[in-house]
């Protein structure tokens, strides 16, 4: 009785555990990657800085470049531009990519600042 | 360098101590004390050497260079110190080795003792493979100073706090090996481990909740609890080390969950190492919103990791056999089986957050790295939170009468954190323009926007709000630029919660820049300037310190002389912007070529102009969020009152 009440609760746990983590569990991608897949991706890159960055009432918009191949793709969010988004050095847009409007509709921006935790070196 | 000696001589003393613990039977205990407090003494004439260095505007030492400056507060020059990653693991050494003097004094087991002390050992490697000694290999006459967001006091201590945490939790690792390589069957660790666990969880939950309270009043770090990397691997040692403590008391009764209370001191105290691995090695560094630079210390911690989870799990492995057999629990109506089933329900927990902290090296190395969104750890944890809340509610009705006067305490403060938590969450957020002196409506407050107030040196400015009438001020921290360093919310509080104002950094495009040649006249468009003169400041080895020029700026009828500076500082230069013809001009000094012969001015907008702008700002209000604080304190308490039974 007691282990095999140990044994439903523990497999019990690892359904549910799995289950949540392939629903919430996002792969990171390039940009083609995210072009291709149309789902639910995560796509690192700098700020096109040739392209304008728009802010509506409720949309912010930019280019993502990919820092390698140096391809872009347009990045909708739905928000406010983010604090420090002038100062990253990187940006990763969490969402998917929508080809009607051929932009990439992201849920989260995650801003990455160089001296945000450790200092920068000091330049020679 | 003599701060690596010194480090050197704290690790040969540990690990002579651990040698001498193992190989002797019963090495005399003078000779222990007297080991373990001159390997302590090393360690402190190290950290001691560091204060020194960085009191002293060491900038040759790298370290000091990069974390702090001449013009740094006390109060920061003394957290400087810990305000990088070498500094951080000698702080957790220094810790380490303070608490292991305290034990070798107070006569701990033999074996228990060379256990800790290995770790000891391991810890000054790790130090020493990286370490805030090295030599700066750039000459420079001023450090680039504490980052201004860790410039804060909940920032200053927080550090310190959750390192003796993790500096305590390798007590009850200890005490539980040395009792399994000796005395397998004996109880009276117990008593040891449950005390210094208890001091351990209460510091490690302090310095989260003090981490907590500190991003919740900065901008950027996503509020109280982020979810991040960060913030995980030190909530998983937490939630262990809360299982641990109820395995302990639930052992000296129930002599048969001695086997699990072992493996939950060596898993404990893995997953404290193994949090360090996962947030210092620069694994996460797509990952998280804390940039650590990565390093090659890596490698190192892994093994530490491994030192400790695989040697602890083979110790008990061996030794499993001599342990005590038996049922843990008789019926379902029992105690011991709540305290199990909560034990296992907080194991549910961390395996979910260790999970999904995980993921980006665990898919690594299967193929296509990915990570979670914050919802997977809401969605996945609330349930189990649930039924772990009534749980706890039904041991308390049914054997109210077995928990201790702290333990009561603490369940109480854990229960109430969590309501804290799910009301401060139901609070409204609206985003939209503020026009200066306009009235605003948000969750029955009114909230007026009165535009920005400049500190006296230029490194602060504050956006004025007022809710309800009374006023409240949102900082921002300026770099010597004039750009945004670390920003502040403004907030109200009050018994029902706090209205929570968060400006957006207002888009100034309108900054104009002028380049003039010596006597030559020039215009913005509206004034006219002459740039006169110009002077360089050098120090003995050839290196510009300040630069000077003179110009004179004219609307037609008044004429205005300015000298503007440009300071040099590690990060570049410092340049006070100067309002002119009665506050009609703003400008600033950017740059004089070094022939003297160019200057470069940036015009402003005027800190009128800058007042009457329109700010986006993020107003949320945050019902009853005190009783988060309040709550999280009185966990702490509860703990610390449990040590004395």
């Amino acid at each position: 009785m007691r282990k095999i009440f140990l044994v439903i609760l523990l497999l019990g746990f690892i359904g549910y555990a799995g289950i949540n983590l392939a629903e919430s569990v996002t792969p990171y991608v390039s940009i083609a990657e995210a072009q291709s897949n149309g789902g639910g991706v995560q796509v690192k890159g700098l700020l096109d800085k040739n392209s304008p960055t728009q802010q509506t009432c409720d949309e912010f918009s930019f280019t993502l470049q990919d820092e390698a191949t140096g391809e872009t793709m347009r990045v909708k969010y739905e928000g406010i531009k983010p604090d420090r988004f002038d100062e990253a050095y990187h940006i990763v847009a969490v969402g998917n990519y929508h080809s009607d409007d051929n932009s990439f509709h992201a849920k989260k921006l995650l801003i990455k600042c160089p001296s945000k935790y450790e200092g920068q070196q000091p330049q020679s | 360098m003599t701060g690596n000696l010194f480090l050197g001589g704290g690790l040969t003393f540990a690990l002579a101590l651990t040698v001498i613990c193992f190989a002797h039977k019963n090495p005399p205990a003078r000779m222990i004390q007297g080991t373990a407090i001159t390997s302590a003494g090393f360690i402190v004439a190290s950290s001691l050497l560091l204060w020194k260095l960085i009191f002293e505007n060491n900038f040759g030492i790298e370290y000091v260079a990069s974390y702090s400056s001449s013009t740094l507060p006390t109060m920061y020059k003394v957290s400087a110190f810990w305000a990088g990653q070498q500094g951080s693991f000698l702080l957790w050494l220094l810790i380490h080795a303070i608490v292991g003097a305290i034990l070798s004094v107070r006569r701990t087991a033999t074996k228990t003792l060379g256990i800790y002390f290995l770790i000891q050992s391991v810890l000054a490697v790790l130090v020493l493979i990286k370490s805030p000694f090295e030599p700066n290999p750039v000459e420079v006459v001023e450090g680039v100073g504490l980052n201004p967001l860790l410039q804060d006091f909940w920032m200053a201590v927080h550090p310190p706090i959750i390192f003796i945490g993790y500096a305590l939790l390798a007590v009850p690792f200890a005490l539980s090996m040395g009792n399994l390589l000796t005395e397998v069957q004996s109880r009276l660790w117990l008593e040891d481990a449950r005390k210094w666990t208890l001091l351990a969880w209460s510091f490690l939950g302090a310095g989260i909740f003090v981490g907590g309270y500190w991003a919740y009043k900065v901008l950027g770090w996503g509020g109280y609890w982020g979810w991040d990397p960060v913030e995980n691997s030190s909530l998983v040692p937490w939630l262990l080390s809360a299982v641990l403590l109820h395995l302990i008391n639930l052992s000296r009764k129930k002599f048969s969950v001695i086997g699990i209370t072992h493996v939950a001191a060596i898993f404990t105290y893995s997953l404290v190492i193994y949090g360090t691995f996962l947030t210092r090695s620069g694994i996460l560094g797509d990952f998280s919103v804390h940039s650590f630079a990565g390093s090659t210390i890596g490698f190192a911690i892994a093994s530490a990791n491994a030192l400790v989870l695989i040697g602890g799990l083979l110790i008990l492995f061996f030794k499993a056999k001599d342990l005590p057999q038996g049922k843990m629990y008789e019926k379902f109506s029992e105690s011991s089986f709540a305290i199990l089933l909560g034990c296992l329900l907080i194991i549910f927990i961390a395996v979910i957050v260790w999970l999904g902290m995980s993921m980006p090296l665990l898919t690594q190395l299967v193929g296509q790295p990915a990570a979670v969104d914050e919802n997977f750890y809401i969605k996945s944890t609330a349930p189990i939170t649930a039924v772990l809340v009534a749980l706890i509610v039904y041991t308390f009705i049914k054997f109210g009468r077995i928990i201790s006067l702290g333990g009561k305490i603490a369940h109480i403060g854990f229960l109430g954190m969590l309501a804290a938590i799910v009301i401060s969450a139901q609070g409204e957020t609206i985003t939209r323009e503020f026009q200066p002196d306009t009235t605003v409506n948000v969750a029955g407050h009114e909230i007026i926007y009165k535009g920005q107030e400049f500190g006296e040196d230029e490194r602060q400015k504050f956006y004025v709000y007022t809710v309800d009438g009374e006023k409240v001020t949102a900082l921002t921290k300026l770099r010597g630029n004039g750009t945004d360093a670390a920003r502040e919310p403004a907030i109200r509080k009050n018994f029902s919660g706090d209205v929570y104002i968060a400006p957006h950094a207002p888009d100034i495009e309108t900054t104009q820049e002028l380049l003039m040649t010596k006597n030559l006249f020039a215009m913005d468009g509206e004034y006219g300037y002459i740039f006169e003169d110009a002077n360089i400041e050098y120090d003995a080895a050839n290196k510009p310190v300040k630069a000077t020029a003179t110009i004179t700026i004219t609307d037609g009828e008044v004429k205005e002389k300015i000298q503007p500076t440009i300071t040099v500082t590690a990060d570049g230069g410092f340049s006070k912007a100067i309002e002119v013809l009665d506050g009609k001009r703003r400008v600033r000094l950017t740059g004089i070529s070094s022939d003297l012969q160019k200057a470069r001015l940036e015009i402003l907008p005027t800190l009128k102009e800058i007042s009457a702008m329109t700010i986006t700002t993020t107003v949320s209000t945050k019902p009853l969020i005190w009783l988060l604080w309040l709550s999280v304190s009185v966990i702490c308490l509860g703990t610390l009152i449990a040590i004395r039974k």
